[in-house]
């Protein structure tokens, strides 16, 4: 492992007394075990990663933690002492705190209020300058920059994360429980959130990460507790492993983290678009002339910053969103006032980038889904009617195919994780052998073993001969499965490069406005590019690996 | 693949579903029952008297079953036009009028044309109410899709207007005959376009319940042939869900929405004509309000075709059965407002509940010992 940003490290001793010790702890929800024996240990002032794959039990063994949730079996030490945690309140008295995935803060009150919330300063009145006063200590103390005038529902989301910990540590929390806080954080407010955490251990106290991201686990802890399905699977030391070892504890097999691609084999141009200009739903010109060609066989990804075009990129290629000007060609075929039924029958595939917002009828069952674009098509509707048989087939096949959990065909998607929702979408969409598909952050919010999964799917049709856009905000994403590479910077295409000589730090300068030939770009265009670039690669060992926080 | 696979799961039967699905509005009903129950204990009655009354005033004999279908069939085709517009993710409040529109239409056709042969002309008739309802429900399903107005509005003005319509054409209107002494209501049905009585006279002597049962069933299973077995259903439904996902499934929205629209209206409109067959006349102000009651018949029989046509029966059974607890344990008729209203209460508490189990984020509380 090179290029791992360095923790507080060097008190491994292992002679000390844990902070925090839970044992044996074992939580049943009916016949599920979502908790079974699982230990976890954590030192003082330690960053310690709690990883595994969604559904692995991580969030359960935090609530148990917290009180909310009742442990079947197990005891938990603090510093060495049994307590009993019977609900939040005990576990707060015991100094643990923490931040969920959720807030829970009250969004017309100002950071202030929601801090001091439940231990008010003052009397009957709360006493507003002290509470002013006491945040602004606090957030001085820890560099936790807020105002607390503010009200907190005009905050942006990596803020009011700020101002839950704040919350915590008004409370005088020692042990601060983050259940996957970079879920909601841009790339550059993780980075913030890490220099915060590093801080806080600096100050004394522990911290507890939850997270299924490698890359995380590797830039920030000291150590990494992987669950898998409700059990441990292994207690590893971040200096001395690596993220293969740490995904093949999660997943419990080998795992590609690098996708593995030979050499694309070109074909025919499937699509084109020439000069493309649209609105965004506000109103505001989204796209400025967009000029693309994908071809067969071939995987060209659109780098960029999220909210630079990209979602009306896609939209307008698959016929959900008006052009204002310009061409689209579909397998050279002028498609731009075409409905997006016509698209489709014509070959075009799409995953779009908020599966349940778009990509999904969540209350529909699995075989529904499965047949959405196709609904009124042979085989699935004959003579008017639907074809049960055709339809049951089509979700037999894809669940085996794809391996989508449950394997019952009329569970609703509702009921799926994320992991295998993403599956259904992307087996759906793959299903008609289209010619063109437009994949718009297909891994999303997916762990290790789904995102290896559908990327190897991704690359398999390549093979056969698919033409994909890809569009993702996650330059390793782009990096690993593109054969060609776009940046989009403001509704534009302003570079085109092959992937093979394509260069990160110059992709990342592109993405943040820099212009190679013309400008000398601002520093804060080189400060948003950097932070682009600085969270490390999951290919921890490959060549774009580099670049710690 | 790599990854070992899993075996299909079959899932439990489409019957256990049902059951499953239908043992919360029993429990309502039960609930209602005893609480009502008790609403009449304290007001000084007794409740088993007043229960007992009731049954018997509803399904105590061959014409009390008959009058209570009659009571149903209205409810029941009115709650198929809300339930049908709801599943594509419309609120039909205007059933009402759909429902008067309806009514016309068909006596308009009869009463114009009586000398027509009798099975022609019901057909065109069943027909021209199926036409009337959808169209009176398809402009407010039009202006949804062209302008994004709100159906509840929508409905209930054309329902307002609907109505009003009636009044003008019956109170000594263009449909009033001349012979009605100012009786505000229409000319005759022809006997030949009657739907046949279905309950032989050595049952019941001049029996009104007549073949719109069969018409009813057939309706329930069109209901659920569209909803289920059809592509045009399955947009609608998906169209209700996700509009969004709809269009992303190449489904035109705006165009479901107005088919939608027009086939819960052509159910409304059947269930405007069927009151007229059974007076054989139109009355002004026929509907006792139909499509309003429809909407609590739709929610407490779940939006399923099944569940409406019991719940409908329940409902017309209540109603019917009322007259005699009235008449023989001399308690308030309100008991049955009271009893309609518990139902949907308890029906909607249920719905309550499972929502806010539902959400993830109360997992945790209810979990949780508290
Ligand atoms: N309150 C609950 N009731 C039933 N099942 C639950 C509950 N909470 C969690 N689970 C299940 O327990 C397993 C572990 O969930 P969780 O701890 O949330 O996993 P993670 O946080 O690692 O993604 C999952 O299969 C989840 O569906
Ligand atoms: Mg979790």
């Amino acid at each position: 492992m090179t290029a791992v940003a360095p923790g507080p490290r060097g008190r491994l001793d292992g002679a000390a007394t844990p902070h925090l010790e839970m044992r044996g702890i074992t939580k049943a929800f009916g016949s599920l075990l979502a908790n079974d024996h699982v230990n976890l240990e954590v030192q003082d002032r330690e960053i310690h990663a709690v990883v595994g794959e969604n559904g692995a039990g991580k969030t359960t063994l935090m609530n148990i933690l917290y009180g909310l949730i009742h442990p079947d079996e197990g005891e938990i030490l603090i510093d060495g002492q049994p307590v009993r945690i019977r609900g939040p309140r005990d576990a707060i008295a015991a100094g643990i705190g923490m931040v969920h995935q959720h807030f829970q803060l009250v969004p017309v009150m100002s950071v202030a209020e929601n801090v001091v919330l439940g231990q008010e300063p003052g009397g009957i009145v709360l006493d507003r300058a002290a509470a002013v006063r006491q945040v602004r200590d606090l957030s001085e103390r820890f560099g936790l920059i807020v105002d607390p005038t503010a009200r907190v529902e005009t905050l942006p989301v990596g803020i009011q994360q700020r101002v839950e910990l704040l919350k915590i540590l008004y409370r005088g929390s020692r042990l601060l429980v983050f259940d996957e806080p970079t879920a909601v954080l841009t790339p550059q407010e993780t980075d913030e959130l890490f220099e915060i955490l590093r801080g806080l251990v600096a100050g004394g106290k522990t911290v507890i990460l939850i997270t299924h991201k490698l890359n995380e686990v590797m830039a920030i802890s000291e150590r990494v507790t992987v669950l898998r399905q409700g059990r441990n699977a292994g207690v590893l030391e971040t200096a001395r492993t690596s993220p293969p070892e740490i995904a093949r504890a999660m997943v419990g097999r080998e795992v590609l983290l690098r996708v593995e691609r030979d050499e694309a084999h070109l074909g025919e141009e499937r699509l084109r678009l020439e000069g493309v200009t649209a609105d965004s739903d506000r109103g505001l010109p989204a796209l400025a002339g967009i000029d693309l060609a994908v071809r067969a066989g071939e995987i060209v990804g659109i780098a960029g910053v999220s909210g630079n075009g990209q979602l009306e990129l896609a939209e307008v290629i698959a016929g959900l969103r008006p052009i204002t000007a310009g061409h689209i060609y579909l397998q050279g075929k002028e498609v731009g006032a075409q409905p997006a039924a016509e698209r489709r029958a014509n070959g075009l595939a799409y995953i779009p980038e908020d599966r349940h917002a778009r990509g999904l009828v969540l209350p529909f069952e699995i075989k529904d889904n499965l047949i959405l674009g196709s609904q009124s098509r042979p085989p699935f509707a004959v003579r008017g009617q639907r074809n049960s048989a055709a339809i049951d087939q089509r979700a037999e096949d894809l669940i085996h195919q794809f391996d989508i959990r449950p394997p019952n065909p009329e569970a609703p998607v509702s009921s799926l994780s994320g992991g295998n929702q993403q599956k259904v979408v992307v087996a759906r969409e793959l299903a008609e052998d289209p010619k063109v598909m437009v994949a718009a952050e297909p891994t999303r919010g997916l762990d290790v073993g789904a995102t290896e999964f559908i990327h190897q799917e991704l690359i398999r049709k390549r093979d056969e001969g698919l033409a994909i856009l890809l569009i993702s905000s996650e330059l390793d994403e782009i990096f690993s499965l593109s054969d060609t590479i776009a940046v989009i910077y403001q509704g534009r295409i302003v570079e085109v490069m092959p992937s093979a000589t394509a260069d990160r730090e110059r992709v990342g300068l592109l993405m943040a406005g820099g212009t190679v030939e013309s400008a000398v770009p601002t520093a804060a265009q080189i400060a948003e590019a950097a932070a682009t670039l600085g969270s490390p690669g999951v290919t921890g060992d490959g060549p774009h690996g580099e670049g710690g926080a | 693949m790599t990854v070992a696979t899993l075996p299909i799961e079959r899932p439990a039967g489409r019957l256990r579903q049902l059951v499953a699905s239908g043992i919360g509005p029993v429990l309502a009903v039960v609930l209602a029952i005893i609480v009502g129950g008790v609403v009449v204990l304290v007001s000084g009655s007794n409740p088993i008297t007043a229960y007992q009354q009731m049954l018997v005033g509803a399904v105590g004999s061959p014409f009390d079953i008959s009058e209570t279908f009659i009571s149903s069939i209205p409810l029941i085709l009115a709650a198929y036009a809300v339930s049908f517009a709801f599943r594509c993710g419309l609120f039909n409040i205007g059933a009402e009028g759909q429902l008067y529109m309806g009514a016309i239409a068909s006596t308009w056709l009869a009463t114009t044309f009586p000398n027509w042969p009798g099975i022609v002309l019901i057909i065109l008739c069943i027909v021209a109410a199926m036409i009337a309802g959808g169209a009176w429900a398809g402009i407010a399903g039009w202006l949804k899709a062209k302008t994004g107005a709100h159906e509840v509005i929508t409905t209930m003005m054309l329902s307002y207007v609907a109505i009003d319509i009636s009044h003008w054409l019956l109170e000594a209107g263009p449909m009033t005959p001349s012979n009605a002494y100012g009786t505000p209501e229409s000319g005759p049905i022809p006997p030949q376009a009657a739907f046949p009585i279905i309950l032989p006279s050595w049952i019941l002597p001049n029996a009104r319940l007549n073949a719109s049962l069969f018409l009813t069933i057939l309706a329930g299973v069109v209901f659920a042939w569209i909803l289920w077995r059809t592509p045009l259903g399955y947009e609608i439904r998906a169209v209700g869900f996700n509009p969004k996902a709809a269009a992303y499934g190449g489904i035109n929205v705006a165009r479901r929405l107005v088919v939608a629209m027009v086939i819960a209206g052509a159910f409304a409109g059947l269930a405007g004509m069927v009151p007229v067959w059974v007076q054989m006349r139109l009355y002004d102000s026929f509907s006792p309000g139909y499509g309003y009651e429809a909407i609590a018949v739709a929610l407490v029989g779940r939006n399923s075709a099944i569940g409406i046509f019991l719940a409908g029966l329940l409902y017309g059974a209540m109603i019917h059965g009322s007259v005699a607890m009235q008449a023989n344990a001399n308690i308030s008729g309100f008991l049955v407002q009271i009893l309609q209203a518990l139902v949907l209460f308890f029906v909607g508490a249920e719905l309550l509940i499972r929502w806010l189990l539902r959400r993830g984020g109360l997992r945790a509380l209810v979990e949780a010992p508290a």
